[in-house]
């Protein structure tokens, strides 16, 4: 027993020994790459639901420096490029697409650079990313995104009528890569103040201190970062952890951490009123969770088979009382077929403001057309039209029961 | 087309039928909204179907467009499954209340405040305000 003991706490040691040398091992390493380039900290290494960050570090003297920060969690980007050549002004028609961007990305420039910011601000929907990283004299140091992995496909009228993505074309050169990851991202995140921030301030003797604001719906894991002067110079990489927690989760193809109890009432609040008014809670749904943020893909793709389990249900009802003609409801089904295999389709080729513009004039038909529903003369022949439906349901349930007790 | 229903004998035009019903298919599947208050009143009005026809025959239309516009989404990776694991109970469950509270609710009344509703989505949409 004695033995046992002391083999123990030799073990301990050993293991607690080994473990400090292997930190210092790296401490120093770390102190070594620093020396020559840039040293960069930060005041936390966990953060819980999002939260502030400051990055302080020291750059040679003199120089601009520019902070990258980009979660570990990626996400799908996508753009359809249908934007006339300026020369020859015909349409590429060129989609293209990554699975890799991250889930969250903002370049710090240095706080002089303000102005650009705020004047891509002012230009609306219309401004452009490559603009303000030139602007910014951050196109050396702009990296991340510009590595990842972007697939193009060559689309024609065709292809998306069969609903494929078209052809796809041989992988661009980096430079090319570099360019269309600018585009991504403002398709992805759009708007200035999530892709850049000037809350960095440079001090004369090269010190520099930099805030950042992790939002409280940004993605769970490592986040990583990194300051540049130039391609070559920068700072090794610092890690930070974000961690989510319950009730928060995160959904991966949306790239956003929620409050589940969030999404969960305002779908039971919407599908209450949706079987009131008649009409599926999709089309109060859809425009709500677009609103809110949500990509509109995610959100068409994933409401839309909420409400396929009561259809189902819903028809095996109506079948049981044989109140289903299966030639005229099949007809008209395979055209939906047909339909619905060109629509999700579409929904990845247009951008969130062509999203928001047909669904707004779609809301405004559907509420011309219930407003109608409402008006006396609809109201008159729809109660005729009820009751002679009541009457059919009733003698079709009958109907049905008879046999049932016939059969046995 | 020749449909016949309890006995009785329906022609449903079809040279209206089939395109409406495709139009709206592509439209409810790109935005993931159901068809019904679409398809109903293409049904009805335009193709002139009594309502008892219709209730059930378009409801299985509508099936199938849900049932490919889904798998299409999942084909193309914009489904989420936390995301409808959160979302569909509420939808049962909102399936459940919404006929119990309708009993003692006007319809107009309802069909009115979702008017006002959808307008004020809509123009939200459109950016007036």
């Amino acid at each position: 027993m004695k033995n046992f003991w002391k083999l123990a706490i030799i073990l301990m040691f050993t293991i607690a020994f080994s473990t400090n040398i292997y930190a210092e091992q790296q401490s120093v390493t770390s102190a070594e790459t620093q020396k020559e380039g840039i040293v960069l900290q930060v005041d936390k290494k966990e953060l819980s639901g999002g939260g502030k960050i400051i990055v302080t570090g020291k750059a040679p003297q003199g120089k601009d420096v520019y902070i990258e920060i980009w979660s570990e969690k990626n996400v799908r980007a996508a753009r359809l490029d249908a934007d006339p050549d300026p020369k020859t002004g015909k349409r590429p028609y060129i989609f293209y697409m990554t699975d890799e961007m991250p889930a969250f990305y903002t370049l710090i420039v240095p706080e002089k650079y303000k102005d650009v910011l705020d004047q891509a601000k002012k230009e609306g929907g219309k401004w452009s990313v490559s603009k303000v990283i030139k602007d910014a004299g951050a196109d050396a140091v702009y990296g991340e995104p510009a590595k990842r992995k972007i697939e193009r496909y060559q689309t024609t009228l065709w292809a998306s009528v069969i609903g494929s993505r078209g052809t796809l074309l041989p992988p661009m050169d980096e430079k090319d890569n570099k360019r269309r990851s600018m585009q991504l991202l403002k398709a992805k995140f759009r708007s200035v103040e999530t892709i850049f921030s000037s809350k960095l301030k440079i001090a004369q003797d090269g010190t520099f201190t930099a805030e950042l604001d992790l939002p409280s719906n940004a993605a769970p894991g490592k986040y990583f970062i990194l300051a540049k002067v130039d391609k070559e110079l920068k700072s090794s990489l610092v890690t930070v952890e974000n961690k989510v927690t319950l009730p928060n989760v995160y959904l991966s193809n949306a790239g956003r951490t929620v409050n589940l109890f969030g999404p969960f009432f305002l779908a039971l609040v919407v599908t209450t009123f949706g079987v009131l008014m008649g009409a599926g809670g999709g089309f109060i749904l859809n425009p709500i969770l677009v609103l809110l943020g949500l990509p509109h893909t995610v959100v068409a793709g994933t409401v839309m088979p909420t409400v396929l389990f009561s259809q189902a249900s819903g028809v095996y009802n109506y079948s049981k009382i044989k109140f289903i003609n299966w030639k005229l409801g099949i007809t008209l089904g395979l055209a939906m077929i047909l339909g619905a295999f060109i629509g999700p389709k579409l929904t990845e080729l247009i951008t969130l403001a062509q999203f928001k513009f047909i669904f707004g004039w779609i809301l405004i038909i559907l509420a011309a057309l219930m407003f109608w529903q409402t008006t006396p003369g609809y109201l008159e022949k729809h109660k005729k039209e009820q009751a002679i439906l009541k009457e059919f349901k009733k003698r079709a349930e009958e109907a049905a029961k008879k046999k049932a007790e016939g059969g046995k | 087309m020749k449909i016949e229903f309890w006995g009785q004998e329906f022609k449903a035009n079809l040279w209206i039928g089939i395109p409406g019903a495709f139009l709206i298919a592509v439209l409810s599947s790109m935005f993931g909204f159901g068809g019904g208050p679409f398809m109903v009143p293409l049904m009805t009005v335009f193709m002139r179907l009594p309502m008892y026809v219709v209730v059930g025959s378009s409801l299985l239309a509508i099936f199938f467009n849900t049932l490919t516009g889904s798998l299409r989404h999942y084909g193309f990776g914009n489904f989420d499954l936390v995301f409808f694991l959160i979302m569909f109970p509420a939808a049962i469950l909102g399936g459940f209340i919404g006929p119990r509270i309708a009993k003692r609710l006007s319809p107009i009344v309802v069909k009115r405040v979702a008017v006002v509703g959808l307008l004020i989505l809509a123009l939200s949409l459109l950016g007036v305000f």
